[in-house]
């Protein structure tokens, strides 16, 4: 069992370790990435607002009452921007990724797996993994940052609206209350964590479906694993991300 | 193809507004943390900062006017803190401005309040040092509050007394609670109107009296104001003078009479004073009285004469007919 783990981290590794070699390789598929950031980026974005303007909404009505508690209401612009900026809208645009973005990728790359159009692929001359791995990984990469700073954005309009259920908080006041609060200190590593997550979301995902087999069976517990694996992994990489944050003294 | 590049404009789009928001907020965020547009520094030293961080706000008059960049400890009772300023306060910042570490409400971050002074003074320039104040900790407020409290204590509990006493019983409070007390209060009040009406009158009316007398109408009036009468009365009294003077000499004379009789000199002395004389007057009295009675009996006899009877009877009948 735990020799198998071994195994499969050291795979992943190694899989990981290729994507740095056949990323800077020519011939670049600029197409095939443009169609992928398409499908990662834009279509992903009703989902990811939709759930930014909900948690923005909700984490706004929840921390009201402990601070009108403490007779802070008027923090609460500051409260919650540094904590939908650093930690919520990020986490949250990264988990929805991992669930419609990392299913699909390892649902399609197992499907074409199992269906051996990987191979044919390969036998063709085209570098399957230049094409399927690099652009999907590079996509994500550079897609979920983009979410997640509109994430951030939508989630601080839906922290206004909340704001204003239960007092009245003026426009201009609420975005200058949260610019006063908000540093680079804030902003910076959680845009820069979520490289890091875009890019698990996508190699793991990349991974389970080009290592999937056992045909149907296989590509579900790829979409399963891709899904699941790449979920734990964003938690993971949220860990260290504010353990450097701490050490480098920016919390 | 053309799907394509419908495809690949909206990917263009998605990714330039999010760039753009990513740019605009860093803008924003560090606009208020002065890293743009033209500043200066300004230095202060401090015994202590509690707790100041480089990017605390600076205040100059209540405004956010720069940010906080370092805060270095110099030796073991100084700490140097440098703050950017926004160029455009320069002028109003005078060199004698004091800075001090406050707190933005009551637990809110710190940050440095510059106050102006009021003696004037040229302006800041760059890398100025100002005057710095110890800030008040939290530990001296709460010794004060102490304090304060304590005698907040005292001054309610003596409080507390006062209104007891007040409250019991035949006291002050009974007083005011007492309405036949009201009543005569009030009844006194009404009296001292009354009587003040009363005092109005009576100096209206002694106004017109001193009038009518200044005016020389009536009796005091024509006595104080009618000069020939005053001669008169003047006569008057210089005439009883006289009258006086002259009784004072009869008087005088009497005295003399009167001493002249009591020794016994003249003839009404002799009569009163001479004890022979009395003796005498006394015996010639006894034999005027024996003289008289044998007088009587005499003229009692002759009026039963017979040349006297007839008169008396006579006399007798014309008193009966009366």
């Amino acid at each position: 069992m735990i020799k198998n783990i071994f195994i499969e981290i050291g795979l992943i590794a190694r899989f990981t370790g290729r994507f740095f070699i056949e990323v800077f390789k020519p011939r670049f598929e600029f197409n095939e990435f443009l169609r992928q950031c398409f499908y990662i980026g834009n279509k992903s974005f009703p989902l990811v607002a939709i759930t930014a303007f909900i948690m923005g909404l909700v984490i706004t009505m929840q921390s009201r009452p402990t601070l009108v508690e403490f007779g802070a209401q008027a923090w609460l612009p500051k409260m919650i921007s540094v904590s939908l900026v650093r930690e919520i809208a990020p986490v949250i645009t990264a988990l929805i990724c991992a669930g419609k973005i990392g299913s699909g990728i390892g649902a399609e790359l197992g499907s074409m797996k199992v269906t051996e159009q990987i191979d044919a692929m390969d036998v063709s001359g085209t570098n399957p993994y230049k094409f399927l791995v690099v652009t999907r990984v590079m996509a994500t990469t550079l897609m979920i940052p983009i979410l997640a700073i509109l994430a951030d954005t939508i989630s601080l309009y839906g922290g206004y609206l909340g704001c204003n259920i239960h007092g009245v908080v003026s426009w201009d006041l609420f975005w200058n209350q949260v610019f006063d609060t908000l540093v680079y200190a804030d902003v910076l590593p959680s845009i820069l964590k979520t490289f890091f997550f875009g890019f698990i979301i996508g190699i793991i995902g990349c991974y389970q479906g080009f290592n999937s087999s056992k045909g149907t069976e296989g590509v579900g517990q790829s979409a399963n694993s891709a899904v699941v694996i790449s979920s734990l992994l964003v938690f993971i990489i949220d860990l260290l991300a504010v353990q450097i944050t701490d050490a480098l003294n920016l919390n | 193809m053309a799907q394509e590049t419908s495809k690949n404009i909206r990917v263009g789009a998605f990714v330039l507004i999010g760039t753009a928001l990513l740019i605009f907020s860093l803008y924003l965020i560090g606009a208020k943390q002065n890293l743009f547009g033209s500043t200066f520094e300004l230095k202060s030293q401090f015994k202590n900062v509690n707790g100041l961080m480089p990017g605390n706000n600076v205040r100059f008059t209540g405004i956010d006017v720069g940010t906080v960049k370092s805060v270095e400890i110099v030796n073991d009772s100084t700490v140097n803190v440098t703050m950017v300023i926004e160029d455009k306060v320069q002028a109003f910042i005078k060199k004698n401005a004091t800075a001090m570490v406050g707190t933005d409400g009551l637990m809110g971050n710190k940050l440095i309040n510059i106050s102006s002074s009021i003696e004037s003074s040229p302006s800041v320039e760059d890398g100025d040092f100002l005057i710095s104040k110890s800030p008040l900790g939290t530990d001296d407020m709460m010794r004060t509050l102490n304090i304060t409290n304590e005698n907040v204590k005292d001054i309610t509990i003596d409080l507390k007394n006062i209104v007891h006493r007040l409250n019991s019983p035949n006291t002050l409070w009974s007083i005011l609670m007492d309405t036949i007390v009201a009543e005569n209060v009030k009844q006194a009040i009404v009296n001292i109107k009354v009587t003040g009406e009363r005092t109005a009158l009576i100096t209206g009316d002694l106004s017109r009296i001193v009038k009518h007398i200044k005016d020389g109408k009536g009796t005091i009036g024509a006595l104080i104001a009618d000069t020939t009468m005053a001669v008169k009365l003047n006569q008057s009294i210089v005439n009883i003078k006289l009258i006086t003077d002259s009784l004072a000499l009869v008087t005088g004379d009497m005295h003399y009479i009167t001493s002249k009789v009591k020794k016994g000199e003249g003839g009404i002395g002799t009569i009163l004073m001479d004890t022979t004389f009395v003796n005498n007057l006394n015996e010639t009295m006894k034999n005027v009285r024996s003289g008289t009675k044998n007088f009587d009996e005499d003229m009692e006899a002759l009026k039963h004469n017979i040349l006297l009877r007839n008169y008396f009877k006579k006399k007798e009948k014309a008193a009966k007919k009366k």
